[in-house]
């Protein structure tokens, strides 16, 4: 056990480098681990059956050559790159997956995962696209079929009280989070943008209570330390797609810059939301799992069912929390970045530049293609915009 | 290519130099820049400050600082036309619109990662019509109709070209329909930044009168080139370098922040 001795940042330096080691020893010692697509298939009900919780991701830094036999080329590439490390077998400990209508594709993918992996079980979550009430309810109704598919392939009852209890340890995990982010407020960062994403896809790849220690190592590790981030020129707030490799954020980091907060689901948009506790916890994990994750994937409006519509004040419903974010984290430019072919994120792009300008916060739009190697033409795009916002 | 542009502390050009930037990689920068030096009859330690940009900007030991192009052609330009408002650059590699509002960049757009649009389409495409690359736009002009070419792809296009001369259609003719083909690509991309005059054409690509008569056709507008448009980069470069080395003085700063040797290029670290 003298790799998990290992502690703080070296730790989770270490987990994003080899993600599934953890989830393979646990594996041995007997307990299961599910791999999940997305955000929405609830963790706190894989962690009441003390399941292993394992996001699926992509690997920027593997060219995709088996996905291509099953696939066409023009999709979403971070898709792709999933479902080619799938096919390469690298996802071959998983006992099941929950996949869920996350996006379009991410609907698509589902069908693909299940034909060409065969997992020995499966589940689809039907995630509704909208956040009134009776999509919430039909989300529960989703979220009550999901738990009875996994109490059916664990040969377990779940009881309320372990759902709370699994809410209560998911929420301990996500007020850590937030007291990591806080630790980018200062200037410079305590943490890099590019030390986040290794601590975030690292917490994506081990037991939520597992996750909170190694956060809390990390947490007083970077208070401590002395050789932390520089003070640079900028602080940038970063939104867009699933970012889950750093090189996209060290190329920025590389240029003048701090990624000082971000907004994309491999960070704040995935920890961010609390649930609130309920009596039936499956109320207060449908909200938060429809209605407080704020992802482009969901249709959000200022006034359901208004016909005439105050488009800024559609945009301040939809985006105002980016400006809360530039705020408190004091970032004087956002980068809008996409994978290219997302479709969510690129619709979602023309009204969030809108509200960007309207509140005077230079911003500048770049897509890549989900690819290491690919990266260094948008160099001169994010140093060029560092160097007109002054 | 490497172009180097030597500025005294006036602003007065001493040296402008465009030498090859090589096929290995960027080897050949500090030849270029011993050249410029030469010409100038100037030592290296009597530079102040040096500025590099372009692609290799980051290759470049003997630099103070790396600025992007996008920021040494606006300013560059703006020398050169003071009343510039959008500035086109079509170089070699890719095509950027400039937004540019009292001498500085405030806004651009780029092309993305690929040639159509760019220099590099018409250097693809010169070697299937048989043409040296600086006979393409006398050779446009002689043109009785525009030969529409429908593909935005560069080996799409090619494909296209080969065909038509099958068919015997006219090189002239071929040859305006490729103006015309960068042309609406790159208006299409700079329409983003809304097209104000005046507008500056720059990059190697404008010192083909081709090119230039197809944007201002494209653009209904008036486009100014510079006298050397190679050069407006490197320019532009030196007089913010100058700018630099003057408020580090001004500010009793000193004006290097790391030794300068006049090296070969370093190369990106290989993971």
């Amino acid at each position: 056990m003298t790799v998990k001795e290992k502690k703080g940042l070296v730790r989770a330096k270490e987990l994003y480098q080899d993600r599934s080691q953890r989830a393979k020893e646990l594996k041995a010692e007997g307990k299961k681990v599910m791999g999940y697509f997305c955000l929405y298939p609830v963790l706190e009900i894989f962690t009441a059956f003390d399941i292993v919780p394992f996001r699926i991701l992509g690997d920027m830094g593997e060219p995709i050559t088996k996905a291509d036999s099953c696939l066409p080329t023009i999709v979403c590439p971070f898709i792709r790159s999933a479902l080619d490390l799938g096919l390469k077998g690298r996802y071959d400990f998983f006992d099941g997956v929950v996949m869920c209508h996350s996006c379009e594709v991410g609907e698509k993918a589902a069908h693909i995962w299940r034909i060409y992996m065969d997992p020995s079980y499966y589940h689809f979550l039907d995630t509704p696209h909208t956040v009134h009430a009776p999509a919430q309810q039909q989300f529960k109704g989703q979220l009550e079929d999901y738990q009875k598919t996994l109490e059916a392939f664990t040969g377990k009852k779940l009881s309320a009280g372990k759902l709370q209890e699994a809410v209560a340890t998911c929420n301990k995990q996500r007020v850590l989070v937030r007291e990591l982010y806080d630790l980018r407020k200062s200037d410079p960062p305590l943490i890099s943008g590019t030390e986040i994403i290794e601590v975030m896809v690292a917490l994506m790849s081990i037991p939520v209570a597992e996750g909170s220690d190694l956060l809390q190592q990390v947490i007083s590790e970077v208070k401590e330390r002395t050789d932390g981030p520089q003070k640079k020129p900028h602080r940038l707030l970063l939104w867009g797609t699933v970012i889950d490799n750093t090189a996209l954020v060290e190329m920025i980091e590389n240029v003048g810059a701090n990624v000082v907060m971000d907004d994309t689901c491999v960070g704040s948009r995935a920890y961010f939301p609390m649930v609130e506790p309920t009596d039936n916890p499956l109320d207060g994990l449908s909200r938060r799992y429809l209605v407080d994750i704020k992802c482009p994937r969901t249709f959000h409006e200022a006034a359901y069912g208004d016909t005439k519509k105050d488009y800024i004040k559609d945009l301040e419903y939809r985006f105002g929390y980016l400006k809360d974010f530039a705020k408190e984290w004091n970032a004087d430019g956002v980068i809008l970045q996409s994978i290219r072919y997302c479709d969510i994120h690129g619709y979602d792009t023309p009204g969030l530049q809108d509200y960007l300008n309207h509140i005077g916060l230079p911003n500048i739009y770049i897509e890549h293609d989900y690819s290491e190697g690919a990266l260094a033409p948008l160099r001169t795009r994010v140093q060029g915009f560092l160097e007109l916002i002054g | 290519m490497t172009k180097v542009v030597i500025l005294d502390g006036d602003g007065k050009t001493l040296s402008a130099l465009i030498g090859p930037t090589g096929p290995e990689h960027r080897r050949l920068a500090n030849k270029v820049m011993a050249d410029a030096l030469a010409r100038a009859n100037l030592a290296f330690s009597e530079i102040s400050y040096v500025v590099a940009t372009g692609y290799g900007r980051i290759n470049v030991p003997f630099a103070d600082r790396q600025i992007t192009e996008l920021t040494c052609h606006a300013k560059g330009i703006a020398s050169l036309f003071p009343a510039v408002r959008t500035a086109i650059d079509i170089g070699g590699q890719d095509a950027k619109g400039l937004k540019i509002r009292n001498g500085k960049l405030v806004d651009f757009v780029m092309n993305d990662r690929c040639a159509a649009g760019t220099g590099r389409f018409l250097d693809v495409l010169v070697g299937t019509l048989g043409l040296r690359i600086d006979e393409l736009g006398e050779i446009s002009l002689k043109a009785t109709q525009k030969l529409p070419i429908s593909s935005v792809c560069t080996v799409f296009a090619q494909m296209e070209i080969m065909a038509c001369l099958s068919e015997g259609t006219p090189l002239p003719d071929i040859v305006a329909g490729l103006h015309d083909a960068i042309a609406n690509r790159v208006v299409k991309m700079i329409k983003k930044l809304k097209i104000e005059p005046d507008v500056v054409f720059t990059g190697g690509v404008a010192k083909n009168i081709g090119v230039v008569n197809a944007l201002q056709e494209t653009l209904g507008l008036n486009v100014s080139v510079p006298a050397e448009p190679l050069l407006t980069g490197a320019l532009g470069a030196a007089l913010l370098g100058r700018e630099l080395a003057l408020k580090a003085l001004a500010e009793g700063k000193p004006v290097h922040e790391k030794e300068l040797r006049l090296d070969e290029p370093t190369f990106f670290k290989v993971k």
